[in-house]
């Protein structure tokens, strides 16, 4: 992307977001809620167009319904059903789009191996009601990487799970990224759980987006001007980041604001917490 | 008159053709119906057809042309205004109130046709002609072959509309569609059970199926045969027995369901047991 910015009717979501991922690298995308991180995977997809500069995607425009690009979204009605099962889901990531009677002979196999990789063939014939959040996640990853995008766009992976799960998941992605050496970009909350396997952070706040590896982008200088205000990170034995100050960011328009700061806040000390009384 | 003799007669027969192909198309679209969280919308649908049946009525109209016009236009109207899930239910509410509304007042302006008002809430299938069962057919068939061609993205816009959405397919489009079928499939059904008891047909043997088997292939060929039983044993003890057809229809569906509800939870407790 290139100088890129998003408005939604009159208001400008970002702008100047200027980067390029490479293959086989993982990339957090950060910020407050609201920020546009998710608006940064729809403009990938297609589905958001830019108000200005440009956007590449795999040498082409984005565009809707590019195989080469999976994308997990964040909130599934599927994840409430009983109806559907973990495969019957998967099987949608192959020919969901597709009309008519015509069925592929592929079909079977490439969804078996999606399955395998993402080591869920052992619950995908339950429906997705009765498996766990972090069983959903993987067989949500399933069906993102049916056919092996070279652009992987996830939404929120780790949302809603416990610190097990979130570990299992963060295991799973860097897993997907070595075998099928895509792309991979992960909006999460936290850089924490991510931090072991990112290359690359984009920083979305207050209109504005940083990239750059974690040490250029998680820093206090940086992240005190992209949120003007003085942010002070203290990075604990193990190496995990806390980072204070970031109550304010809520302070503004998200109508919830103050829950979540608390939320928000108490998150990265209590994570630190349960690791090391474990 | 024995019972083979009342079978034979042609008023009969006419039901029970016009019965199946009702029921085909209501499993199926029930399906989506039930996986859709859309009970209400199709509860609506049925009322607004009211409203045109009334209409067609008061205009020397066959009721049909009423119900397919407004079941359709609130269809389109539902399907466009509430393509998200967010607005759908005030969206469906007010197309509703709307359309009540207006078979309020075709009903005060035409004076004395109690019969048609009747057959239309409570359904009038022993009286249906072959010109009716050849439209009925028709219809279910274009509504089975169309849920057949588009089961794939109907199934993806309603499991994961933003993936969906993300692979090309138009969450509105779908949505446009699926309301059209129900719509059509609304109007078949009215013929057979009435206005008020468009359920009996369009939720209960789909809700039924969706109790007892989770793989939406399997649910969408038992809601259909759960259907087909309901119509066809209905109609047999409605001309056996006596009494009005759709209450015999409504009874066996709703049944069925109960049926179901109850095996589900049997099976869940031995499967819990089984893990304890």
């Amino acid at each position: 992307m290139t100088n890129g910015a998003v408005a939604l009717g009159a208001r400008t979501v970002w702008r100047d977001a200027t980067f390029e991922l490479e293959a086989r690298t993982i990339t957090a995308v950060l910020g407050p809620n609201g920020a546009g991180k998710s608006t940064l995977l729809n403009a990938a997809l297609g589905l958001v167009p830019l108000s200005e500069g440009s956007i590449e995607v795999l040498g082409a425009p984005p565009r809707r319904g590019n195989r080469r690009v999976g994308f997990m979204a964040q909130s599934r009605q599927a994840d409430a059903m009983s109806a559907i099962t973990g495969r019957d889901y998967v099987n949608l990531g192959f020919d969901g789009p597709r009309f008519g009677w015509g069925r592929d002979r592929s079909k079977r196999e490439v969804v078996e191996r999606a399955l395998s990789l993402s080591g869920t063939t052992a619950f995908a014939a339950q429906p997705l009601k009765s498996l766990s959040g972090g069983q959903r996640q993987r067989i949500a990853l399933a069906h993102a990487t049916v056919f092996e995008p070279e652009l992987l766009l996830l939404d929120e992976p780790l949302a809603g799970l416990d610190l097990a799960a979130q570990a299992e998941i963060v295991d799973l992605i860097n897993l997907i990224r070595d075998t099928t050496g895509a792309a991979v970009i992960v909006v999460a909350h936290d850089l924490n759980p991510l931090a072991p396997i990112v290359d690359k952070v984009l920083w979305i706040a207050r209109r504005q987006v940083r990239s750059g590896s974690v040490d250029d982008v998680v820093n206090e200088e940086v992240l005190s001007e992209l949120y003007g205000h003085p942010i002070e990170i203290v990075v604990t034995p193990r190496g995990r980041r806390v980072i204070v100050g970031l109550e304010e960011e809520f302070a503004h328009p998200h109508p919830h604001g103050h829950d979540h700061s608390h939320e928000a806040g108490h998150e990265h000390f209590a994570e630190i917490y349960e690791e090391e009384t474990k | 008159m024995s019972l083979g003799q009342l079978l034979g007669l042609s008023f009969v027969q006419h039901a029970f053709y016009a019965v199946t192909a009702v029921a085909l198309a209501a499993g199926a679209v029930g399906y989506f119906v039930v996986l859709r969280r859309q009970a209400f919308a199709a509860h609506a649908i049925g009322h607004v057809g009211f409203a045109g049946a009334a209409g067609a009525v008061l205009l020397g109209l066959s009721p049909i042309v009423g119900l397919l016009v407004f079941c359709l236009g609130a269809g389109l109207l539902i399907g466009f205004g509430g393509a998200t899930l967010d607005d759908r239910d005030a969206v469906v509410g007010v197309t509703l109130t709307a359309a009540l509304g207006l078979g309020v007042l075709f009903i005060s302006l035409y004076s004395g046709y109690a019969d048609a008002t009747y057959s239309i809430l409570f359904g009038q299938i022993l009286g249906v002609t072959w010109v009716d069962v050849g439209l009925v057919t028709s219809l279910s068939m274009a509504v089975l072959l169309a849920v057949s061609l588009a089961y794939r993205p109907l199934m993806f816009v309603s499991v994961d509309a933003q993936s969906a959405s993300a692979r090309g397919v138009s969450t509105r489009a779908m949505s446009l569609l699926f309301m059209s079928l129900l719509a059509v499939t609304t109007v078949v059904a009215i013929q057979v059970v009435g206005v008020l008891l468009v359920f009996s047909l369009l939720v209960a043997p789909a809700a039924a199926a969706e109790a007892l088997t989770n793989r939406p292939l399997r649910a969408m060929g038992l809601a259909t045969v759960l259907a087909l039983f309901s119509a066809w044993f209905g109609l047999f003890l409605g001309v056996w027995l006596g009494g009005p057809v759709s209450f015999w229809i409504t009874a066996l569906a709703s049944l069925a369901y109960l049926l179901a509800r109850l095996s589900s939870v049997q099976a869940a407790r031995r499967s819990q047991r089984a893990v304890a």
